[in-house]
């Protein structure tokens, strides 16, 4: 039965890639700007001949409803064109940068997941207490700063001032990390490159912090006050009076109905992690999607920007079809 | 209500109503304020933005420099308090040499209106869109839901993005990319709340009464779900002030000689090393404000409507 | 900053105590070394063909301390190269990263011109015809030796249509820039003769903008290959590359000829691997030179300029730009169409001070339509003064005073106000050019465009002023003059820059005229006759030339970063 209505999730999802690909291809075709003009850059000599050449070797010639019908049949092949710029097939070049993106994603959840846990738990535990006061102020301040601020400020304090940290990039160019799945992390501790690892972490730590923080504080706050109302609720009051030990009232009965709409809460959070990166990723030059479409934009690179941005769409989409699947385990009463 | 004499005349009828409405809000009100003195952190938060909001309308009457026009020979000035800094310049000057004090406060008035606009426009179409898509339901519902859903397929800064880079920069286009998306919440919170309390006895007992659907939704619904939608909104106030600094950052916000917080952050990261002032100030003063509007908003929620709770 | 700093390290130490109790990798405690020195620990495993080279090292390079570490040079960039295959791009860092693994013909020094790399001599056998004899023992990285063959494949890719078949077959983008070389033949093992369509005057330097490719290997590896692997006959050969050339890796070629015979210093490159990276925001690019992750970085804010020159252990490098900057007027439309109004701009705007407040002295004040550098100046102009006076006598002559004492100009009840479009990059030069205009009561403001979406509303002539910078890397006035200043021809290369819509016929013909003049001092004739009258209609104001302006590190030495943004990492060592 749960399978059959994930099943139905997922088909209805289907009619909304469609719909992404055909709002993400108008959009980037009726901006204004034409990418001839940024593929061949400026200055010295350009005849009309190579323009021309150019424009049919990219459909860019043909009516814009054939344009859309070959982008999307193309789609569905697993052909996403060539970028414009790189003239590379687009594919490739997202599936290079992605990992990047993901590891670093992963990584700002584990930094909001870390933080925003304990600190939620004990501010509801010890409400009002010092820690509660201090902590949710700080929360407040997480999401009332822009992340490019935040980030610039780190870069300033963490590397340029204390060298503790790297200011830019993903790894030191001489970790000697064989090629592998493109998850640094992973690679090196599949190769066993205890360096490679290091270095790895070490530029992870700020990109990842300044882009988990945000999500940290909402969800701090949301863990907090779900744990507020639970630790108030009839079976914990229950728990209590048949003696159960606190900590064990507080992790498995409590915990675990505040975990519902914290849940909800990190499946939206999804969105400004993929949204995010575009911003964390310039500023870090972290080498993955987020900092490549960010510059196709500006290129205007279509398919490039087409086809990174159906990506996003993809992983939202998926990201909260998994929040809805783990509501169901957390929660039988819901049907998906 | 029941309570209106049969006999006087309609207009004084009239009078009566309103009167009894009045007094009614007036109560709603003085129960409100006392409740959110209560509320320490949501005061202070309210406090701040009216202060705000003062400083915002009445910018030309608390600085008499010009936010556009500068001196490039005091470029870069540091601010008073700190050492080479001139009376002048109380925070010091950006890179055009223009005053940053005047510049942030008449900043506070784009970032309010960013904020504001934005918002207020998303909560009126989705409210409107959202009302008719749950009261009717059908093919009108369909067809809304179905674009809402595919504009939900989008986180909301990279669309945000996409719609700067292809409407160009600037303050309307900026409140527009905004609103492009921003409706949608606002619809779908409308339109849930429209099919449940469209099942609720008041309103099948207006429908007996003979109303027409329109006043029952204004009349009867809507008073219901208002406070809900006034928390949310108050909440995604904040988020656009941030999105639009995050624009800005990318070079999609407003252009640069409107003093917004934003920009001035995002073109004063350069300086980070030789004037943080410049960045810094500005990241201050959005801080400050979003902070203000999140205690606020989050004190409104307690007060107002204590079931919001998981809407971060 | 000093509050916001220490709530920030107060949170962030907060969470550090709880994130050290789960993620012991992340904390950064033993890692008190100033970073900088990035080579020492893993070096054993990679290195392992490298004695030889080291060997000879030595011998090249007296200064170079005896060292028996592998020294590295890490690059920053601000936007990343497109491709590594020469005759497929269009873009300044992409040739940068190209030229240090290929060498063409002749090559461009940072101030003395242009001198010969593989070629050996070249004879002019009449105007149009060139005959090249290169050099002999000549190695590409995988060992074989370019021959006459290579020349004429690698020129044939860049003219012939459809040469380049990856991804799909396509014609390069460098054809425009040899655009008159008709056909190249070989005449010997070392020698070819290259046929151009008519006089070529500036032949030398475009030449300068195309990389040898071995023939052999591509017709072994296709252009795919030379992407995966390429192969040129510079001083550095290809290592690895991260995806979309974020960083690249180079190593010393050992068996480098030795590059120009005139450019000191001759043989294989001093360091032994370099590092192209990519770090996009200046702010972040300054700060990894700061914190020691970079040796060198390319395009500093000049903002930042006099404070790196005061930070122990920077140093900063300009050398001159090749990218005049101006605001042209439309002069089709009021209220630029009238001269007068025009000079009266060029009056008002002090370019001096923009030089010392928006470039930090780093630029130079432009004197007319040409770059004081450019080889064909009219050396006889002089830069419009600062004069707000004679501005505002000027505008007043045009019908423009202020009659209703609002502060801003009128005339005939309108507002003296317009925008000023411009990119991104020159946003802070515009704000000050609008701010002295604003000086002297007219209503200019600024807005930011992409230069794609501006471009073809500027050649339709809908907008009134555009500032922007136009290159001239050849410091020739072809390639600029006729896309600057001519009047538009759709279609053709004539006026592909003309934003002014400026169009005097004289103006036309001189520029025409001088692509095809041979003699020199007949070309410096019609220039600056072409030049003068540009100076006097000014259908922009002529702003600045800023310098072009990198840093590094203080123990990088011998490092000259060149007029045209390369930057050729052969020369450059590192020592205390």
């Amino acid at each position: 039965m749960k399978a059959i209505k994930i099943l139905e999730r997922v088909l209805v999802s289907i009619p909304i890639m469609f719909g992404v690909a055909i709002i993400v291809f108008l959009f980037m075709r009726l901006t204004p700007g034409d990418p001839v003009d940024i593929m061949m850059g400026r200055g010295g000599a350009v005849s009309a001949g190579e323009i021309e050449k150019l424009r049919s070797e990219f459909n860019l010639d043909k009516p814009l409803h054939v344009q859309l019908w070959l982008f999307l049949t193309d789609a569905v092949k697993g052909d996403l064109g060539y970028s414009y710029v790189q003239k590379t097939p687009v594919t490739d070049l997202i599936r290079e940068r992605l990992p990047a993106t993901i590891e670093l994603a992963l990584t700002a959840l584990l930094f909001a997941l870390i933080i925003s846990f304990p600190i939620g738990i004990l501010s509801a535990v010890w409400q009002n207490s010092l820690l509660d006061r201090f902590s949710m102020a700080g929360a407040f301040m997480g999401i009332s700063m822009p992340g490019f601020w935040m980030g610039i400020i780190l870069i300033l304090v963490f590397a340029v001032k204390l060298h503790w940290l790297p200011v830019q990039g993903r790894i030191d160019f001489d970790a000697q990390l064989a090629a592998g799945t493109g998850f640094f992390v992973l690679d090196s501790l599949l190769s066993g490159n205890r360096a490679a690892l290091i270095s790895s972490l070490k530029h992870l730590v700020l990109p990842g912090f300044t882009l988990g923080a945000g999500i940290a504080a909402i969800l701090a706050r949301v863990l907090r006050s779900s744990m507020l109302e639970t630790l108030r609720s009839d079976y914990v009051v229950l728990a209590r009076s048949k003696g159960s030990p606190e900590w064990n009232v507080v992790l498995k009965h409590a915990l675990r109905n505040a975990l519902i709409p914290t849940v909800t809460v990190i499946g939206l959070q999804v969105g400004v992690l993929l949204g995010g990166n575009m911003i964390i990723e310039t500023v870090f030059s972290w080498p993955g999607l987020g900092r490549m479409v960010v510059a196709a934009i500006f290129q205007r690179d279509f398919p490039l920007v087409q086809g990174s941005v159906m990506v996003y769409a993809i992983t939202f989409v998926l990201a909260n079809l998994i929040v809805d699947i783990l509501y169901t385990y957390l929660n039988p009463k819901i049907a998906l | 209500m029941e309570t209106t004499p049969p006999t006087v005349q309609p207009t004084n009828r009239l009078i009566h109503l309103w009167s009894i409405r009045l007094k009614l809000w007036l109560r709603d009100t003085k129960e409100f304020l006392r409740e959110l003195i209560l509320h320490p952190t949501a005061l202070i938060g309210g406090i701040i933005v009216i202060l705000y909001i003062l400083a915002a309308l009445f910018a030309p009457q608390i600085t008499s420099y010009d936010p556009t026009k500068g001196n490039l020979r005091d470029r870069l000035k540091p601010p008073a308090f700190i050492e080479g800094g001139m009376k002048e310049y109380p925070l010091g000057t950006d890179a055009q040499g223009r005053d940053l004090l005047t510049r942030i406060i008449y900043g506070a008035r784009i970032s309010l209106i960013v904020g504001v606009v934005s918002v207020g426009i998303s909560v009126l179409i989705g409210s409107i869109l959202g009302a008719l898509s749950g009261f009717y339901r059908g093919k009108l519902d369909a067809i809304i839901s179905r674009f809402a859903d595919l504009l939900m397929a989008f986180p909301f800064l990279i669309f945000a993005i996409g719609v700067m880079a292809f409407i160009g920069s600037g303050v309307t286009n900026l409140i527009a990319a905004l609103i492009f998306k921003g409706w949608v919440e606002f619809f779908r919170v409308v339109r849930g709340e429209m099919m449940s309390e469209k099942t609720e006895e008041y309103v099948e007992a207006a429908k007996v009464t003979g109303r027409g659907n329109l006043a029952i939704i204004v009349r009867e619904i809507f008073p219901n779900i208002v406070q809900s939608i006034f928390v949310l909104a108050t909440l995604r106030i904040g988020e656009m002030i941030i999105m639009e600094a995050s624009l800005s950052f990318l070079g999609l916000g407003i252009p640069p000689h409107i003093p917004a917080w934003g920009s001035m952050v995002a073109s004063g990261r350069d300086f980070m090393l030789v004037a943080w002032w410049v960045s810094t100030i500005p990241g201050i003063a959005l801080m400050i404000l979003v902070l203000s509007i999140n205690l606020f908003a989050e004190g409104l929620r307690d007060i107002l409507d204590p079931r919001l709770k998981t809407i971060a | 900053m000093f509050s916001i700093k220490r709530v920030v390290l107060t949170l962030v130490l907060i969470l550090g105590v709880v994130l050290a109790g789960c993620t012991p990798a992340a904390t950064p405690t033993e890692v008190e070394a100033p970073a900088a020195e990035p080579a020492e620990v893993e070096a054993p495993a990679a290195e392992v063909e490298e004695p030889a080279v080291e060997a000879e090292e030595p011998a090249a390079e007296a200064e170079a301390p005896p060292a028996t570490e592998p020294t590295t040079l890490i690059v920053a960039f601000s936007s990343a190269p497109t491709t590594v295959d020469p005759a497929d791009h269009r873009d300044r860092n992409t040739e940068s990263l190209i030229r240090n693994m290929f060498d063409g013909l002749v090559t461009r020094d940072a101030t003395s011109g242009v001198h010969n790399e593989l070629a050996e001599s070249f004879n002019w056998a009449d105007d149009t015809t060139l005959e090249v004899t290169l050099r002999q023992g000549v190695l590409f990285h995988n060992g074989v030796e370019m021959t006459a063959d290579d020349v004429v494949y690698t020129f044939e890719r860049v003219i012939k249509e459809n040469m380049i078949e990856y991804p799909e077959a396509h014609t390069s983008p460098r054809k425009g820039l040899i655009a008159q070389l008709e056909s190249i033949e070989k005449t010997g093992d070392y020698a070819v003769t290259m046929h151009f369509s008519a006089p070529y005057p500036t032949a030398m330097q475009m030449l300068v903008h195309q990389q040898v490719i071995p023939m052999g290997y591509m017709q072994e590896v296709g252009t795919q290959g030379l992407l995966d692997a390429p192969i040129g006959a510079g001083p550095f050969k290809f290592i690895s590359a991260q995806p979309g050339y974020t960083e690249v890796v180079m190593e010393k070629f050992a068996d480098y000829y030795g590059g120009a015979p005139d450019l000191e210093p001759v043989g294989p490159a001093c360091v032994d691997t370099v590092v192209f990276r990519v770090i996009p925001e200046a702010s972040t690019r300054v700060a990894a030179l700061l914190a020691g992750e970079v040796d060198i970085i390319q395009n500093v804010p000049a903002e930042l300029v006099s404070t790196l020159e005061q930070v122990p252990g920077i140093q900063i490098k300009t050398a001159v730009g090749t990218s005049p900057q101006w605001m042209e007027m439309n002069v089709n439309q009021a209220p630029f169409d009238d001269v007068k109004v025009r000079q009266a701009m060029n009056y008002a705007v002090d370019k001096q001070l923009l030089v010392d407040a928006i470039f930090g002295g780093k630029a130079e004040v432009l004197s007319g339509p040409l770059s004081p550098y450019n080889a064909f100046v009219n050396k006889s102009l002089q830069p419009y003064a600062y004069d707000p006076d004679k501005a505002l006598a000027l505008l007043a002559e045009a019908g423009w005073t202020d009659s209703d004492g609002d502060t801003f100009l009128d005339k005939g009840g309108t507002k003296f106000s317009f925008i000023i479009d411009t990119e991104e990059d020159f946003r802070a030069i515009s704000e000050a050019v609008a701010g002295q205009l604003q000086a002297i009561g007219i209503e200019a403001s600024v807005r930011i465009w992409e230069y794609s979406v501006i471009k073809p509303l500027l050649q339709a002539g809908e907008r009134q002023a555009f500032l922007n910078n136009w290159g001239d890397s050849a410091f020739d006035p072809v390639g600029h003059m006729e896309a600057k200043w001519h009047g538009y021809v759709e279609g053709t290369t004539y006026g592909r820059g003309n934003f002014s819509g400026y169009n005097n016929e004289r103006v036309n013909e001189l520029i025409k005229l001088g692509e095809v003049t041979v003699d020199i001092a007949e070309r410096q004739t019609i220039y600056d006759e072409a030049q003068q009258i540009i100076y006097d209609e000014v259908p922009a104001i002529f702003l600045v030339l800023p310098d072009v302006v990198s840093a590094a590190a203080a123990d990088v030495q011998n490092w000259e970063p060149a007029a045209d943004g390369r930057f050729n990492m052969h020369d450059v060592c590192i020592g205390q």
